[in-house]
């Protein structure tokens, strides 16, 4: 009987004798990578019980058990290690990033208005928020140095402001620099993320849009995850908090969570959202699994969920009567 | 000077101005999750917080814990470390084959399985124990501290494999991951019979507490296999 060990390949006789052995080169490399192949082998596997240690000394593999463990430590070290370089693949850049894109959101909400309180002070008729505000700060700092052809001048001139001091000036315009550059940074992490996104999962990128189909990966965990959610589960992906509420107590199901970003759910009268919200997380794990498991773009898919939805919204053109007074049925709540 | 006192082989309790779980560092002078270092003749023992540790939990709940100095383990659900860090201490002349499925915790585990012989650390899912059978030799204790569903059975095709005929299973159930809505109290009932009954030969629960106050719906067991 052959048995696949991490140093060799065993034979066993019927008493479970070493009879004969193939090692393997003794670097730690190539033991690791062996080792990694074995992995999913699922073929002459050990017996049960059986005494891994002694058998390496047994075949001339190691000379002492000490060194069989030392060995060993090297190389499945080795193995995670690679596993672990292995790990970060395209699905998981895309996931950093669409992360790293909420925390600049926040950041540059959060510094915006910051801004806008602190600048205030000096210009308060300025009428400029966010980025535009900060790329006016960094540009003319104090309010004094607005050029006479700026149409905003005369507000400048008349502002009810008080006078920005130089340091204080300087200041600003730093604070103002580091806001802009954020700014500039959230497009390229866009720009980042739309361009994976097309490579990384055509089919749920033509039917959610690249940020979309990117923050449903981050929520799965990885485009596999993703490609092995049931539809209804992607429907609710991101209601978490009124899923449970349902599950646990006696709240309605949610109908959507953040697939209702999707310009087909949000622009349809709310009566057959959730009929809308069905049909397109339908269609988005058929185009999660194209794309995890073939990667060819089917362009199709876009037309059948709009042929869908336009026959959903057809069929619904009201919204739902109320009871006809004849037959009484006490009041029916309407759900949120 | 604090005063020692040996509650099982390679676990202290130190006693200086309260008393702390600890264990005899195998790799003096470094700190591996913010625990404290303290020094007594010589020796340098590390604290085991056991609001952190499941095992440090058990240990404090008076389980019988059967890690000698010189004990194989399969430990399965290393996470990054923590809690195999003090097994590491414990079984200092012995084996901790330690299995973990997530890479990102992976990634911080490697550092410490790099400084100590006697980690070894394996990236794979628990539940699937023939992808590791060609690494992993027969142990005398399998500690298994994973969030999964199935834990009763992963335990089962982890000890029909890997676990001496006279070895000991040491497991913590979550209940939260097998059930969010249940009570408790009966998942961990329902758990404990799938142990003793669900695979051949079954274990024989030794004991089995829950592992309040440092730990919520978790429930401590300590089993062998059947005779």
């Amino acid at each position: 009987m052959k048995i696949n060990t991490w140093f060799g390949v065993l034979d066993l006789g019927s008493n479970g004798e070493l009879l004969t052995s193939e090692l393997f080169p003794k670097t730690v490399r190539e033991l690791a990578l062996r080792s990694l192949s074995l992995k999913d082998s699922r073929q002459n596997l050990p017996p049960e019980g059986f005494d891994l240690a002694t058998a390496a000394i047994e075949c001339g593999f190691a000379d002492s058990f000490s060194e069989y463990y030392s060995l060993l430590h090297e190389v499945t070290l080795e193995s995670v290690k690679i596993q672990v370089s292995e790990a970060l693949t395209p699905d998981q850049r895309v996931i950093q990033a669409v992360e790293a894109l909420d925390d600049i959101n926040e950041t540059t909400n959060s510094l915006s208005e910051r801004l806008f309180e602190w600048y205030g002070g000096y210009f308060p008729e300025s009428g400029l928020i966010g980025e535009a505000l900060a790329a006016f700060i960094v540009k003319y700092g104090s309010r004094e140095n607005i050029s006479p052809e700026d149409p905003i001048y005369l507000r400048a001139r008349d502002s009810m402001g008080a006078r920005l001091e130089a340091a204080d000036e300087v200041l600003l315009k730093g604070f103002a620099e580091s806001v802009c550059s954020l700014y500039e940074r959230r497009k390229h992490v866009e720009a980042y993320i739309e361009s994976s996104m097309e490579t990384l999962a055509p089919n749920l990128t033509m039917l959610a849009g690249p940020m979309l189909g990117a923050r449903l990966i981050s929520i799965a965990g990885s485009l596999e995850k993703l490609a092995s959610f049931p539809s209804s589960t992607i429907q609710v992906i991101g209601a978490n908090k009124a899923l449970f509420k349902h599950l646990r107590a006696r709240a309605p199901s949610p109908k959507h969570g953040v697939i209702y970003s999707h310009p087909i759910i949000n622009t349809s009268p709310w009566w057959v959202r959730g009929k809308v919200a069905r049909a397109l997380a339908a269609k988005l794990s058929l185009a999660a699994r194209i794309d995890f498991y073939s990667a060819k773009k089917d362009p199709s898919l876009a037309g059948k969920l709009e042929e869908k939805v336009r026959k959903l919204r057809a069929e619904n053109p009201r919204p739902p009567q109320k009871r006809q007074e004849g037959r009484a049925k006490p009041k029916k709540k309407r759900r949120k | 000077m604090p005063e020692i006192r040996l509650l099982s082989e390679g676990i202290f309790e130190l006693t200086k101005d309260k008393k702390q779980l600890s264990t005899l560092s195998l790799d003096p002078g470094k700190v591996v999750y913010g625990e404290k270092l303290i020094s007594v003749e010589g020796s340098e023992y590390r604290t085991w917080d056991p609001r952190r540790s499941k095992l440090g939990a058990m240990v404090l709940k008076k389980f019988d814990i059967p890690f000698r100095k010189d004990s194989k383990v399969l430990y399965l659900g290393a996470s990054s470390g923590t809690t195999v860090s003090h097994v590491s201490d414990i079984v200092s002349e012995g084996a901790v084959y330690s299995v973990e499925f997530a890479p990102r915790s992976m990634r911080d585990f490697i550092g410490l399985a790099s400084r100590r012989k006697n980690i070894f650390p394996i990236l794979a899912d628990a539940g699937k124990p023939d992808s590791y059978a060609h690494i992993v030799e027969p142990v005398d204790v399998i500690f298994q501290d994973v969030a999964q569903p199935n834990q009763a059975e992963i335990a089962a095709r982890n000890a029909s494999r890997f676990l001496k005929k006279d070895g000991y299973l040491l497991l913590s159930i979550k209940a939260r991951s097998i059930d969010t809505a249940a009570s408790p109290r009966e998942i961990f009932k329902e758990e404990v019979k799938k142990l003793e009954q669900a695979f051949e030969p079954g274990f024989e629960i030794l004991t089995a507490r829950e592992l309040l106050p440092y730990h919520e719906d978790h429930l401590g067991v300590l089993a062998k296999l059947k005779e």
